[in-house]
């Protein structure tokens, strides 16, 4: 018994030392990469996306760094500076990931080959051109538009399948709304926003496609009578036309655009085709049969941009400098732009795809949704994610003054250029 | 006959003086937290002067500039609004000075309840800036429980729009942070109480002085020394400490109303990616609250040295 028992032990010993000396190889094969996020689409679907990679890529594995969209930048600033944190981040197309370019390694060929299966990846490229240097891939798209709901557009007696086009259309659309004790345009959620997602939408009524790349070097003045005019139409919307909620322009913001349009309580909300605040999210509250999406009203008739839908792509990653584990990275983010991610973001994260190849049977069934695929058709430049960071922050407060009647637009013109002056990004 | 000098007879190398006993123990003692102060205070404020010597760019390398920097700063009108909203916020400093003897008075005076009010005011500090600043944005919201609760009492003209008017909001803010903070200044109050003589007091009192004539000729002048030490705190947490409850209540608006100067390096350093701009706007910062800082502290050294 006693020789029996010693020779167990003993087996049980070079089995323990076999698998001491056989985990670090194995760990060796498995990399893990840590990806800086703040989860668009929502958990669900990132841990759906993060699962669906590691089965593809075995050798992989994602370690998520999430973090509140508004902290976000606040938690990657430190790592730029430190040169030191996760292998993958996250930033917005535009501006924000040309201001931390060298952050960001510079994306190899066969990486960026990735994006041809997308409709347009130039919001990782260098001045929004493919040709110039690209920093990162994304996959998923953004954009403003209008939702309408239809439950209380009837019962304020107008013909819900047929919203207004334009901005006289919506001043009585507006009247009959509020006669019912509703608001018109639910409007808002705190901070930048409720400027930042307006300002392209009347902007685009009076700057040509020249202007909007003018805006993006810095080459249009806010002095300009195009933005001045810009200035004062969104101005107008909180003012004189009384179209929106009086609590957007609150710090407190409670409730918030989103709240009081998803309570059924306005006809109008101004917000955004994916993410927060999206088709999906309406859908869920107010059901499916309520909710449509549609262009902005039309301000100036024959502006040529003014029925193109403002679009961007919204979120980019790219893989970091000083990241060891580049070619692992690359991969994660190869996937993200690959079309098994396409059809989660459309089938669980609400999102708006930026790959060509969604199947359309795992599109959810959403009439807002088909509209909203409809108006992305039509791109044009979004012009709001061109302004600087003093630019938009200035824009989102003087916004807020104007409307609570502290401050006139003359001098918020003029607090806007000073802005425009100050932008590092726009020096000459 | 060789004389020789024992160690008493030994002279002393400097008439009149004498080393301290204890003088390498009291130089290792203090030593950590010179280290402290120079490693933490000293070399940031040194390398945060140089930065704001270079102009920068997103992320990209800084240029130097010299003093750009703080000529773009002079000439932008929220910088000077920062400031001015400061001055604004420090003259208020004596209600957070007086406000919270009061209530330690009374509390030392074993008013009723007076354990229940001890613990209740200290609460506020307990809880994080951050949550402070979350609960009192639904508080003061149009709609939220203050307005309510005044509507309710018959005050409603009362009921007013907090955080959204330009002079409504700079109030509260300022009066949310004497919340969360007068807590502490009670406590510290108490304690310099607990040292004033029980005797000192009843004679005051048998010689017919009331509550008032005890706070302000009796009371005060003995614990001057710990006013002093509140006044400065409070000097320096209104300046530098306020940014918690900047980010969750107001985010310095509506529009600027609300912005102060270290939400202003904040928006300059990690939102405009500005960091040598950012970094200049907090040298001026450094000096303004030296300044008064100082200031507060000589008054209070004046006063220490019995001058009158």
């Amino acid at each position: 018994m006693k020789a029996s028992t010693k020779a167990m032990w003993r087996s049980a010993a070079g089995a323990a030392a076999l698998l001491a000396m056989a985990l670090p190889a194995m760990a060796q094969d498995v990399t893990t990469i840590r990806v800086l996020n703040w989860q668009p689409g929502g958990p669900d679907y990132w841990a759906k996306l993060v699962s669906a990679f590691e089965a593809a890529n075995p050798d992989v594995k994602v370690e998520l760094e999430t973090v509140p969209f508004d902290r976000y930048p606040s938690v990657q600033g430190p790592y730029i500076t430190t040169k030191s944190g996760p292998d993958v981040m996250e930033n917005n197309a535009g501006l924000e990931l040309f201001d931390r370019r060298v952050a960001y390694v510079e994306l190899p060929a066969d990486v960026k080959a990735a994006g041809d299966q997308l409709i347009t990846y130039a919001g990782g490229c260098l001045n929004y051109d493919t040709a110039h240097a690209c920093y990162g891939l994304p996959f998923g798209y953004q954009g403003n538009v209008m939702y309408y709901n239809k439950a209380v557009l009837k019962q304020a007696g107008l013909d819900p399948e047929n919203p207004p086009k334009t901005w006289d259309e919506m001043v009585a659309a507006c009247k009959a709304i509020i006669a019912i004790g509703k608001t018109c345009l639910a409007h808002g959620m705190t901070g930048v926003f409720p400027a930042y997602w307006n300002f392209p939408e009347v902007a685009k009524n009076y700057l040509t496609a020249d202007d909007i790349k003018a805006v993006m070097t810095g080459d249009l003045p806010w002095t300009d009578p195009k933005l001045v005019k810009t200035l004062e139409a969104m101005a107008s919307i909180g003012t004189t036309r009384g179209w929106i909620n009086s609590s957007s322009p609150s710090i407190s913001m409670l409730p918030d655009g989103a709240d009081i349009f998803q309570s059924g309580n306005a006809g109008f909300a101004s917000t955004i085709i994916a993410d927060a605040v999206n088709w999906s999210a309406f859908d869920a509250a107010l059901g499916d049969a309520n909710v449509g999406a549609m262009h902005w009203p039309v301000l100036v008739a024959d502006a040529p941009q003014a029925t193109g839908f403002s679009g961007v792509e919204s979120s980019v990653f790219g893989v970091s400098a000083w990241s060891t584990k580049q070619e692992a990275a690359f991969m994660f983010f190869k996937f993200t732009a690959a079309t098994e991610n396409a059809n989660l973001l459309a089938s669980i994260g609400g999102g708006i795809s930026l790959n060509k190849n969604v199947d359309p049977t795992v599109m959810p069934k959403s009439q807002a949704l088909n509209q909203i695929l409809e108006i992305i058709k039509t791109p044009i430049v979004h012009v709001g994610v061109l302004l600087s960071g003093q630019e938009a922050d200035a824009l989102g407060r003087g916004w807020q003054e104007v409307t609570l009647g502290q401050m006139t637009v003359a001098d918020w013109t003029a607090q806007m250029q000073q802005a425009l002056e100050a932008s590092p990004s726009k020096r000459k | 006959m060789i004389e020789t000098s024992s160690p008493v007879d030994r002279p002393r190398s400097r008439p009149g003086k004498r080393r301290e006993p204890g003088g390498l123990l009291g130089i290792a003692l203090v030593v950590p937290a010179i280290v402290l102060v120079v490693v933490f205070k000293l070399i940031p404020l040194v390398r945060a002067f140089i930065l704001s010597l270079y102009e920068t760019q997103g992320f990209a390398d800084p240029t130097f500039a010299w003093f750009r920097n703080y000529q773009g700063m002079l000439k932008d009108p929220t910088f000077w609004g920062s400031f001015r909203n400061a001055a604004l916020v420090f003259l208020t400093l004596p209600v957070w000075i007086m406000l919270p003897l009061l209530l330690a008075l009374l509390i030392f005076q074993r008013v009723p309840g007076w354990k229940l009010f001890r613990a209740a005011y200290f609460l506020p500090y307990m809880i994080a800036p951050v949550v402070v600043g979350i609960m009192f944005r639904q508080i003061l919201a149009p709609d939220g429980p203050l307005n309510a609760m005044l509507i309710g009492i018959g005050l409603a003209p009362f009921a007013t729009e907090w955080l959204n008017g330009s002079s409504s909001a700079l109030f509260s803010l300022t009066a949310v942070a004497l919340w969360a903070f007068f807590g502490l200044g009670v406590l510290t109050y108490l304690s310099g109480l607990s040292t004033v003589s029980d005797e000192v007091i009843e004679a005051a009192r048998l010689d017919g002085a009331g509550f008032w004539t005890l706070l302000v000729y009796i009371i005060a002048p003995l614990l001057k020394s710990v006013i002093g030490y509140w006044t400065v705190l409070c000097t320096s947490s209104m300046l530098i400490w306020m940014f918690p409850l900047i980010y969750a209540l107001t985010r310095g608006g509506p529009g600027k109303a609300t912005m102060l100067p270290e939400y202003l390096v904040f928006l300059t350093t990690f939102e405009f990616l500005d960091r040598g701009r950012g970094a200049a706007i907090g040298m001026a910062l450094f000096v303004f609250a030296a300044a008064i800082s100082a200031f507060v502290v000589r008054r209070m050294y004046a006063e220490g040295k019995g001058r009158t």
